[in-house]
């Protein structure tokens, strides 16, 4: 114990006695964090950007407009029982019709044309949504049997199949880049901790095998080394976190006249923080406590 | 105390540090080891503390053979050996006081006992009123003094001094060897590397003269010789 409280001393007299040196340690190592949550606030948006146009995608059904509640039912449960399926929505006629008239409220000709029939010409629709994109393609080529050709007037997917294709083909990239860029980002991040503290740690050289030729153990001059990355550490996080909330306060009012959804950057990171924080410390510290170790290993060795 | 049989150190084909050295110090000696630079002097020491380790042959200090001696082990045989090295070695971001406790708290001596030693010693080699300076706000003298303090904090039975009065002028070189003889007629060995002829003559004891890595001779109460 009384070991490690004077690790714990020497830890803390040399970071105030080599104040400069953890000064500039501690701003690397704050703008890289602040680098790693510039890409986690990019990620962010990337995905509800990409959600937002899937949700903006789904396929109608339109049916005949005799088709027999009965066989619609049928339809629907059938449809309903693939997986990739998440939502179903069902207008029947009425709702049908009053949308329709929603939608051309300003269009007389069509309303009086619309008169002039004396009832309703049109069909229930069904409105299904998939989890991917991709499932769309195979849940049209489902209903695509004769047992529904006589009920089944038209599917809209086949207008926009192709647009829904090069959607999927973007968000695909997107999604790939934004991998790649999370990759580079972590091989960037590590040499740039390694080096940190490999240049602490050589501008320390002497010191060290002087510490051992006056007789301390290994683990005895480590010690301070891997609690001042603690230390380090803690702080670069605490700073990075102050900094990354205030971006998000400012820029998030701006977000949300994109997305028309208030908060999102300051909701993921409230519901996220945790895991947030656990993994850049738990990165940031065991990455500076592997280079102190890989850097010492020669002076150790005195 | 210290024992070298056969003792071999090469460190490439044309570079020898020691040539089968033989070599026996008595507890208590105070032996001066001479010669000139690249003779072997330095090797010498780094293998007594081992920082370096023999090619060949067997080295055993108060009867512990410490040839192949573990690495975990070092530090314990480093904190009873005092060494002074011939270029200080201090820390610079420690004050002399903490210099001096430092080698104390890796050997993890209690606080109290260490508020009772390192005073002690600073005081030996007169410098507790300066205890609060860093060392570069010291001379070279008080320095090498420091240094001393240091090496006595374990109360070693063996005190290895490298070069100690390399840089200093010789009033400050007369109080180094003075503290050095004080400490030897408390019963520790004393092993004294210099380049001084007027210490060795002066001190009258045994001498070690080293040439080529081998000792070329060894008098009880020896001069300089080179």
């Amino acid at each position: 114990m009384t070991a490690f409280f004077r690790i714990i001393k020497f830890a803390l007299q040399d970071i105030f006695r080599n104040f400069s040196l953890s000064f500039m340690t501690v701003i690397i190592l704050i703008l890289m964090l602040l680098s790693v949550n510039i890409l986690v606030v990019l990620n962010v948006l990337t995905d509800k950007a990409i959600s937002s146009v899937k949700e903006q995608i789904d396929v109608s059904v339109y049916f005949s407009y005799d088709a027999s509640e009965e066989k619609i039912k049928e339809v629907k449960d059938y449809v309903g029982s693939f997986p990739e399926v998440n939502e179903i929505i069902y207008l029947d006629r009425d709702e049908v019709l009053l949308q329709f008239k929603e939608q051309y409220k300003n269009n007389p000709d069509i309303l009086a044309s619309l008169e002039e029939l004396g009832e309703n010409p049109l069909g229930p629709t069904m409105i299904i949504k998939t989890k991917e994109t991709k499932d769309y393609q195979k849940i049209t080529q489902a209903l695509d049997i004769p047992e529904y050709e006589s009920i089944i007037e038209s599917k809209t997917f086949g207008d926009t199949e192709k647009a829904i294709n090069r959607i999927q083909n973007i968000t695909d990239q997107v999604e790939k880049f934004a991998y790649m860029a999370s990759i580079l980002f972590a091989v960037i991040s590590f040499f740039i901790i390694f080096n940190t503290v490999r240049a602490t740690i050589y501008s320390q050289r002497i010191e060290i095998t002087i510490k051992k030729l006056v007789g301390a153990s290994n683990w005895f001059v480590r010690g301070p080394y891997i609690i001042e990355a603690l230390i380090f550490s803690l702080i670069s996080l605490g700073i990075s976190y102050f900094l990354v909330m205030i971006g998000i306060y400012i820029i998030d009012p701006y977000i949300a006249i994109i997305f028309s959804e208030s908060n999102i950057l300051t909701n993921y990171y409230n519901s996220n923080i945790i895991l947030l924080l656990g993994i850049q410390f738990g990165g940031v510290f065991l990455l500076a406590m592997f280079s102190c170790l890989l850097a010492m290993r020669k002076q150790l060795k005195a | 105390m210290i024992k070298l049989k056969n003792v071999s150190k090469r460190y490439s084909k044309d570079s020898i540090g020691l040539d089968h050295v033989d070599l026996h110090i008595e507890a208590g000696e105070f032996v001066s080891v001479v010669g000139q630079s690249g003779t072997g002097k330095t090797t010498l020491i780094k293998l007594l503390i081992a920082e370096e380790r023999p090619t060949v042959g067997e080295i055993e200090i108060g009867g512990w053979d410490i040839t192949k001696i573990p690495y975990r082990d070092i530090p314990y045989l480093r904190r009873q050996i005092g060494v002074v090295f011939q270029d200080l070695k201090l820390l610079p971001k420690k004050t002399v006081y903490e210099n001096v406790e430092f080698a104390l708290e890796v050997g993890g001596t209690s606080y109290h006992r260490i508020k009772e030693i390192v005073p002690r010693l600073l005081d030996i080699v007169g410098l507790l009123h300066k205890k609060d300076k860093y060392p570069y706000q010291l001379s070279g003298g008080e320095q090498q003094r420091i240094v001393i303090a240091r090496s006595l904090a374990h109360r070693p039975k063996i005190l290895v001094a490298d070069e100690p009065t390399g840089n200093l002028d010789a009033v400050n070189t007369q109080e180094i060897i003075e503290i050095l003889k004080k400490i030897n007629e408390f019963g520790t060995t004393v092993v004294l590397v210099t380049h001084n002829k007027d210490i060795v003559n002066q001190l009258r004891k045994r001498v070690i003269t080293l040439h080529g890595g081998k000792i070329i001779s060894d008098e009880k109460t020896g001069k300089y010789r080179l």
